[in-house]
C-alpha cells in the first residue's frame, strides 16, 4: 500500500518517524513486532490508529511514548528531538485504567500525581481541581479508586495526564472497556478537551466508527510485523456530533473504507497462515 | 511457625456489621456464654486449696500478690519491650529481605534452600543454640524471636513484590519519576500492604516465642514468672498468669488487627 | 494472536522443564559454596565465635551420636508423640471444627470462645501441663494435642462454614443423610482449607513438642538438645538441631504424599488457584 509523503514543515510536527522498527528478543530468536514505517503527526491533531490485532499499534504506541526503545536504525522524533525515554509533555493513558490508578491514593491525590513536585498548597489544589473539572469529577474527589465504576477511573487517569497540561495525549484504548453510552459521552468529552487544550491526541481503538469520528486522520496497521495499510483523511467539519456526523455520507465512506482495509488485512494474515 | 487468621464473621446487613466484617472480627458476644459459664461453674463448684484445680478467685489473689510483691509489673514491661523490638526489627528485616528476593528471582532461588530450612526449623529447638552463642541477653531473646517471626513478613512482601503491578511502573516511568519517588510513591505503599498483613499473621508467633524463651531460660518476663510459679507448686498464679498472658495476647493482636485495617482502609471490603 | 500474547508467549518457556531444568541448582549451588565457606572460616581461624562448631565437626558429632544410639532414640520419640498428639488434635479438630461449621446455632454460641482461647499462646499451658502431669511422655502428648488441635480446628470450621450455598442445595435435593453430606460434600469441599490446617496442626505438634521436651520431658530432640547445650557440647548440639529441621521437612513432606494419594484432585486444584 503506497504511504503518502509528509510535506508539513518540522516545526509543525508532534512526531516525525523514519524507518521505524521495533525488534525484541525471545527464547526462538529476535522477532520483529514493527516493520520499518514512516509517518508523522501534526501538531494539534487527533489522529486515530486501527488495525489487526498484533500489527504492533500498543508497541508503536509505546514507542512514542518513549517506553520501548526502537531500533538503532530508525529516526524517531518528539518535536524535532530524538525520543531517548519518555519525552517532555508526552503522556500516555493506558488501557488497563484500574491498574494504573495507585489504589492507597484518594481520586485528588492521584491527579497530583504528576504535579505534586512542581507545585504546592493551594496552587496544587486549583490544578487538581480544574483537571478533575475538565473530565466532570470533581465532586468524588475525596473517594478511592475502587469505588469509581470503570468509566469513571478511566476519566481519572485521563484527568490526571490532564492536569500535566501534555502537548500530547498518547492514548491505548481508552474506552475499549466501557459500554456504549459511557462511551460516547466520554469521546464527546475527549473532543471539547481538544478544544479547549489543543493537545496532539494519538489514540488506538479496535472501533473503526470511533476512529473515524474522533480523528483527524486514521493510521491503519496490518500484518505481521506490522506496517502502515492505509492513511485516511477525515475531512469531516468539527464540533463533530453523534447523531449528525455519522449520518453524513463522507462519514460513512470513511467509515467504509477502513473497515474494508482492515477486513483486508485481516484476511490476508489468515490466508498467509 | 504461624497460626491461622481470624475466622470471619456472618456479614451483617447493616452497614457496622459490614464494615466490621471486612476487618474480620464479627463474631457474636453469646459465644462467650461457655467460657463464662464456665468459669463461674469452676468458681461455685471448685475449692481454694484444691491442688491442681483452685477456682478462680484464688487466682486473682496470687495475681494481685505477685503486684504487691514487685515482680509482676517489671515482668510484663520486659516482655512488651522484647515484643515491641522484635517486631519493629522483623519487620524491617523482613519487609527487605521480602523486597530483595521478591525483586530478584535469582536471588529467590539461591538463598531458598537456606531460608526454607530456617522456616522450617521450630524455634524452640533454636534456644538452646542462641544461649549457647548469644547467652541469657535480650539480644538472644529478640534474635530469636525475629527469626520466628519474620516470615510472614518476608513471604508477604515477597508476594507483594512478585505480583507487583506493571501497569504502575509504566506510569511512573511516563511522568518521568526518579527512582527515589518511583520507590517512596509507588513500590513502597503498594509494598505495605502486604508487610501489614505479614504483621498481623507474625505477632502471635512473636508472643508464643518471646514467652518460650522466657520460660525455657528464666530471662526476666511473663513467661519466667509463669514458669516459677509452675517450679513452686503454685497452681493458681500459674492459671492466674496464663490468663493474663493470655489476655495480654489478645489484646495485642486486636490492637495489631486495628491498625491493620487503619492502613488498608483504602481496599474495598473483602 | 495480539501482540500482548505473542509478547507474553515469547518470555515463557514452551514446553515443560526436564527434570535437571526443575531442580534448584542455584539454591543447591548456593548452600554448598555458603558451607564451604563456613568450613574455611573455621579452619583458618577467621571466625572465632566460641560455640559455632565448623560443618565438619557437626559431621563427627552426628558419627558420634548414631554410634551411641542416642540420636535415633531421640528422633524416634519426638515423632512419634508429635504425630500421634496431631493425629488425635486432627480428630478433635475435624469433629469440633465441622460441628461449629455446620450448626449454625452451636456456632453462635461457642465461636467467641474459640477465638478467645485461640489467642492464648499454646506455650503457656506448658507449665500448667507440667504442674498437671509432672516430667513425663503424657505431659508432652497432652501439650502437643492442645496445641494442634486449635489450627486443624479453626481451618475445619473456616472450611465448612464458607462452603457455597450451591452445595448445600445439593446435599438437600439429594435428601442426603447428615453422615453422607458429611462424608461426601462437606469434607471434600472444604478439603483444601482443612488440609491447610492439618498442615499447620503438624507444624505446631513438632514445636510444642521439642518446647515440652526441652522444659519438662527428659526424652526426644529437645532433651537432647538441652542436654548438649548445659554440656557445652555445640557440634553435637547443631546435630540434634539439624535433625529438628529435617525431621520438620520430612514430616510435612509425608503429610504432602499422603494428601496427594488420598486426594490427588486437591493439588491439581491448588495448583490451579495458585499463581507461580
Amino acid at each position: 500500500m503506497p504511504q503518502r509523503p509528509e510535506l508539513t514543515a518540522v516545526g509543525d510536527l508532534a512526531f516525525s518517524c523514519r524507518s521505524l522498527s521495533v525488534e525484541v528478543s525471545t527464547k526462538s530468536g529476535p522477532k520483529r513486532l514493527l516493520a520499518p514505517l514512516d509517518f508523522s503527526v501534526k501538531k494539534g491533531e487527533i489522529l486515530s490508529i486501527i488495525g489487526t490485532s498484533g500489527a504492533g499499534k500498543t508497541t508503536l504506541l509505546r514507542v512514542l511514548g518513549g517506553l520501548v526503545p526502537p531500533m538503532p536504525d530508525s529516526e524517531v522524533l518528539a518535536a524535532g528531538v530524538p525520543i531517548q525515554g519518555p519525552p517532555d509533555r508526552v503522556l500516555m493513558v493506558f488501557q488497563d485504567y484500574a491498574s494504573s490508578l495507585l489504589p492507597w491514593r484518594t481520586i485528588r491525590k492521584n491527579v497530583a500525581l504528576g504535579l505534586e513536585t512542581q507545585y504546592h498548597g493551594e496552587e496544587l489544589r486549583d490544578r487538581v481541581d480544574a483537571a478533575l473539572d475538565l473530565v466532570g469529577l470533581k465532586a468524588r474527589g475525596d473517594e478511592y479508586p475502587w469505588r469509581l465504576s470503570g468509566g469513571m477511573q478511566q476519566r481519572v487517569q485521563i484527568a490526571r495526564a490532564l492536569a500535566m497540561e501534555p502537548a500530547v495525549l498518547l492514548m491505548d484504548e481508552p474506552f475499549g472497556a466501557l459500554d456504549a453510552i459511557t462511551k460516547s459521552s466520554l469521546q464527546d468529552e475527549l473532543l471539547k478537551v481538544h478544544e479547549q487544550t489543543g493537545a496532539t491526541i494519538i489514540f488506538i481503538t479496535h472501533d473503526v466508527e470511533e476512529a473515524v469520528y474522533l480523528g483527524d486522520r486514521v493510521l491503519a496497521l496490518g500484518g505481521v510485523p506490522g506496517k502502515i495499510i492505509e492513511v485516511l483523511d477525515v475531512d469531516l467539519p468539527r464540533p463533530r456530533s453523534q447523531i449528525m456526523t455519522k449520518e453524513m455520507p463522507e462519514f460513512l465512506r470513511l467509515r467504509h473504507r477502513a473497515y474494508e482495509s482492515v477486513v483486508e488485512a485481516e484476511l490476508r494474515l489468515r490466508t498467509d497462515q | 511457625m504461624s497460626q491461622p487468621t481470624a475466622v470471619t464473621g456472618s456479614t451483617g446487613v447493616s452497614r457496622r456489621g459490614r464494615r466490621a466484617a471486612r476487618r474480620g472480627n464479627v463474631v457474636p458476644l453469646r459465644g462467650l456464654a461457655p467460657l463464662v459459664v464456665g468459669l463461674a461453674l469452676w468458681q461455685i463448684f471448685g475449692t481454694d486449696d484444691s491442688a491442681f484445680f483452685p477456682r478462680p478467685s484464688t487466682w486473682v489473689v496470687q495475681i494481685v500478690d505477685l503486684a504487691k510483691g514487685g515482680t509482676l509489673w517489671p515482668a510484663l514491661g520486659a516482655t512488651l519491650e522484647s515484643l515491641l523490638i522484635s517486631l519493629v526489627v522483623a519487620t524491617i528485616v523482613g519487609g527487605i529481605l521480602g523486597i530483595i528476593v521478591g525483586a530478584s528471582r535469582f536471588v529467590d532461588r539461591a538463598l531458598n534452600p537456606t531460608l526454607e530450612f530456617f522456616r522450617a526449623t521450630p524455634s524452640s529447638a533454636m534456644v538452646p543454640i542462641g544461649v549457647l552463642l548469644l547467652g541469657y541477653t535480650l539480644t538472644m531473646k529478640v534474635s530469636i524471636t525475629v527469626i520466628a517471626a519474620i516470615w510472614p513478613i518476608l513471604l508477604s512482601t515477597r508476594a507483594a513484590m512478585r505480583e507487583f503491578n506493571p501497569t504502575l511502573l509504566d506510569v511512573a516511568s511516563v511522568f518521568k519519576m526518579s527512582w527515589p519517588r518511583r520507590i517512596r510513591t509507588i513500590i513502597l505503599p503498594a509494598v505495605s500492604t502486604a508487610v501489614l498483613l505479614g504483621i498481623r499473621v507474625g505477632a502471635p508467633v512473636a508472643i508464643i516465642v518471646t514467652i518460650l524463651i522466657e520460660i525455657l531460660t528464666g530471662i526476666t518476663g511473663m513467661g519466667a514468672l509463669l514458669a516459677q510459679s509452675q517450679q513452686e507448686y503454685n497452681s493458681a498464679a500459674t492459671f492466674g498468669l496464663l490468663v493474663m498472658i493470655g489476655i495480654v495476647a489478645l489484646l495485642f493482636n486486636f490492637l495489631v488487627g486495628w491498625i491493620e485495617s487503619f492502613f488498608t482502609r483504602h481496599l474495598p471490603p473483602a | 494472536m495480539s501482540e500482548t500474547m505473542a509478547i507474553h508467549l515469547a518470555r515463557t518457556p514452551a514446553k515443560k522443564k526436564r527434570w535437571y531444568a526443575r531442580w534448584n541448582w542455584t539454591g543447591a549451588a548456593t548452600t554448598l559454596v555458603l558451607l564451604i565457606l563456613w568450613q574455611l572460616c573455621d579452619q583458618l581461624g577467621l571466625i572465632h565465635f566460641a560455640y559455632i562448631p565448623s560443618p565438619l565437626q557437626i559431621v563427627g558429632g552426628a558419627v558420634q551420636l548414631l554410634q551411641e544410639g542416642a540420636l535415633q532414640a531421640a528422633v524416634a520419640h519426638t515423632a512419634t508423640v508429635a504425630v500421634i498428639g496431631w493425629a488425635i488434635a486432627t480428630l478433635i479438630g475435624l469433629i469440633l471444627g465441622t460441628i461449629m461449621g455446620l450448626s449454625k446455632t452451636v456456632w453462635t454460641w461457642t465461636a467467641a470462645s474459640v477465638e478467645v482461647l485461640r489467642s492464648f499462646p499454646s506455650i503457656t499451658f506448658v507449665p500448667l501441663a507440667v504442674l498437671l502431669f509432672g516430667f513425663s511422655s503424657s505431659m508432652e502428648l497432652v501439650v502437643v494435642i492442645y496445641a494442634a488441635a486449635w489450627p486443624v480446628l479453626v481451618n475445619t470450621l473456616e472450611g465448612v462454614r464458607t462452603i457455597s450455598p450451591g452445595l448445600r442445595d445439593v446435599a438437600r435435593t439429594f435428601h442426603l443423610s447428615v453422615w453422607r453430606n458429611i462424608r461426601s460434600i462437606v469434607l471434600p469441599a472444604a478439603a483444601s482449607k482443612i488440609i491447610v490446617g492439618l498442615r499447620l496442626g503438624l507444624n505446631l505438634a513438632l514445636i510444642l513438642a521439642l518446647a515440652a521436651e526441652v522444659i519438662g520431658n527428659p526424652e526426644g530432640l529437645g532433651y537432647g538438645l538441652t542436654v548438649e547445650q548445659q554440656a557445652l557440647q555445640p557440634a553435637r548440639m547443631f546435630v540434634y538441631f539439624i535433625s529438628v529441621g529435617v525431621l520438620g521437612i520430612i514430616l510435612n513432606a509425608i503429610l504432602q504424599l499422603i494428601v496427594w494419594w488420598t486426594l490427588p484432585g486437591i493439588t491439581a486444584l491448588a495448583e490451579r488457584g495458585r499463581k507461580s
